[in-house]
């Protein structure tokens, strides 16, 4: 569905609001299209709040003008209290207003973060297995290739099937450490990335500790 | 006192809707301005709360039944807030301002002396609950962080010690504040039966966007100082039942499960017991190792982990109920749940529909909707 946030939501459009299914295979209907249609729908209704309230305001207002007419004249100490407390609520209602327009921005960010974060940690997961899988395939076929030699190897040949194997062992060594220091890394920065986040927003604190345990960080398993 | 033109002078007022909470806060800050220090810096939910508390008292005013425990609670959870007895009377002046505006032209002595009635008994309630709270316990516990595991990127186990002695209930959870964000509370469970070094656990997971989650998770570390306020919620295990038990927890809503887990082992005779532990992904099953020490350990206790988005899971797939659904047989059982309020809703919707009795599913929405 789609929305023009020109509109305003009327009671027939929401009721008779229709979402877009999720592609094959998830259930449910399209996050974002209810996601932007509440959003939308949020801000008619804040807007339609708002003017209520200035509505509700000016009417007290002129209740209060009527009252003073029938008895009361001048100002009355009473309405130099009921406008402290309209002056004092209207500083309330922006000050309500900042902190909720900084959360809500605060949480699309996080929300953003943990969001690419999971996407990067999936395609490293994929990698990771990608490479050891091809180590693997190679390190079988080279030990086949020497068991299913017919005739008993020469010296020479053994020799060289040696350095072969001592060449994948080690081939394999340097992938793992390297996808190791690629994954450290990349806990790393993330971390750095919130660290300095955090820094924006707070004081000086000590460290974080790095995560105690995520599956990328076990490559072997898959060995 | 007039019921009627109690209630019909409220709903006057109430009609006005977020105005009315807004006035009367301005009027106590006016009048008082020391309450104001009180209070967190945005009043946005605060005015809802006391709009609904407001609205509960009004509708039950005859049902003292019902009354008078909520006004207790409310009096003893307000103590945490720094609430003295001598605040009554502002607030009760504030309060009757606020209907005269809003009742306008209607407002009339008869209708000051009912509100003043009223207001009069729900404080004396309020204020010898909260006394009566003081006699016992202190107005909230001050506690410094002992242990912070980040156990995930998102979840992390905190292990506090309170100053003073601290008694609940596994199963309870508590309302947390954390000196980065103060006036914010939030509630968490407590994931442990009471312990003899005194130490209690709580399971935080960050909300995007959540202030008190993320101060919690991220910048406390050993040492920091957290306050308690008092022990509540009924999501205890039922020790009169000699029913076997099915839990299902939905990530952090671990925490008054594993609590509830210890409960039953200092049993003499603990039931069998089979908990559902759900999460995302494998890597998000925070606390599994732990659990699975438990089940070792205790012949009545299964532990079976349920994650439902990673198809490439080599144990059970799928949400907490399409687990329970497959694993586990449910005549005769109890089951308790904690989880997200979606979680929650949709296990217990199974569960029914498995043919479990209502009053055997307890429930306990969680620490999710933090704003």
């Amino acid at each position: 569905m789609t929305l023009a946030h020109s509109e305003m939501p009327t009671p027939e459009r929401v009721r008779s609001a229709a979402f877009t299914p999720t592609r094959l295979g998830r259930r449910g209907i399209d996050e974002s299209e209810v996601h932007a249609f509440c959003g939308w729908v949020a801000d008619g209704l804040g807007m339609l709040l708002n003017d209520n309230n200035m509505l509700q305001a000016e009417i007290m207002r002129l209740r209060d003008r009527l009252l003073e007419g029938k008895g009361r004249a001048g100002v009355q100490p009473e309405d130099a209290h009921a406008q402290a407390v309209q002056v004092l609520s209207k500083a309330q209602q922006t000050a309500d207003r900042y902190v909720a327009d900084a959360q809500e921005y605060s949480r699309e960010l996080a929300e953003e973060a943990r969001l690419r974060r999971d996407e990067i940690l999936n395609e490293a997961k994929v990698r990771a297995s990608m490479i050891l899988e091809d180590a693997h395939t190679t390190a079988t076929k080279a030990a086949n290739a020497a068991r299913d030699t017919p005739e008993p190897l020469s010296a020479a040949e053994r020799q060289d099937l040696q350095a072969e194997i001592a060449y994948l062992r080690t081939f394999s060594d340097v992938c793992r450490t390297h996808l190791r220091a690629y994954l450290e890394s990349l806990t790393r920065s993330i971390d750095e990335w919130e660290n300095a986040e955090h820094n924006g927003a707070l004081t000086a604190r000590p460290p974080l500790p790095l995560p105690l345990s995520h599956p990328a960080s076990r490559p072997t398993e898959h060995v | 006192m007039d019921e009627r033109r109690l209630k019909e002078s409220f709903a006057r007022a109430a009609a006005y809707g977020d105005q009315v909470p807004l006035f009367f806060y301005s009027h106590l800050f006016l009048d008082h301005p020391e309450t104001r220090a009180m209070f967190p810096v945005s009043m946005a939910n605060q005015r809802d709360k006391l709009l609904n508390a407001l609205g509960r008292v009004i509708a039950d005013v005859s049902n003292h039944d019902a009354l008078v425990p909520f006004l207790q609670g409310l009096g003893r959870d307000h103590r945490k807030f720094g609430t003295l007895a001598a605040h009554y009377p502002a607030v009760g002046a504030s309060l009757l301002a606020t209907l005269a505006h809003f009742n306008g032209t209607e407002w009339n002595d008869e209708l000051a002396r009912d509100w003043t009635e009223a207001y009069t008994a729900i404080a004396q309630v309020m204020t010898e609950a909260a006394a009566a709270d003081e006699t016992a316990n202190p107005a909230s516990w001050e506690a410094t962080v002992v242990g912070h595991e980040r156990r995930t990127m998102d979840i992390a186990v905190l292990r506090v010690l309170p100053d003073a002695p601290f008694r609940y209930i596994p199963g309870q959870s508590v309302a947390v504040e954390c000196e980065a964000r103060p006036r914010l509370w939030r509630y968490y469970s407590m994931a442990n039966a009471p312990r003899h070094d005194g130490t209690i656990d709580f399971h935080v997971r960050i909300i995007d966007g959540g202030t008190v989650s993320s101060a919690l998770a991220r910048s406390v570390s050993v040492g920091s100082r957290l306050r308690l306020g008092a022990p509540l919620g009924t999501l205890t295990l039922d020790t009169g039942s000699r029913r076997d038990i099915v839990l299902a927890a939905g990530s952090t809503g671990l925490a008054p499960l594993k609590a509830i887990i210890e409960h039953a082992a200092g049993l003499g005779d603990p039931p069998r017991i089979h908990l559902v532990f759900g999460a995302r992904t494998a890597a998000e099953l925070y606390d599994l190792a732990d659990l699975e020490k438990m089940a070792a350990q205790w012949p009545w206790l299964t532990v079976t982990p349920a994650v439902s988005a990673e198809p490439e899971y080599r144990g059970d797939t799928g949400t907490v109920a399409d687990v329970i659904g497959r694993r586990v047989p449910l005549a005769g059982q109890d089951a308790y749940i904690c989880g997200s309020p979606a979680m929650v809703t949709a296990t217990a919707d199974r569960l029914h529909l498995l043919g479990m009795a209502p009053d055997h599913i307890h429930v306990e929405d969680f620490g999710w909707s933090e704003s």
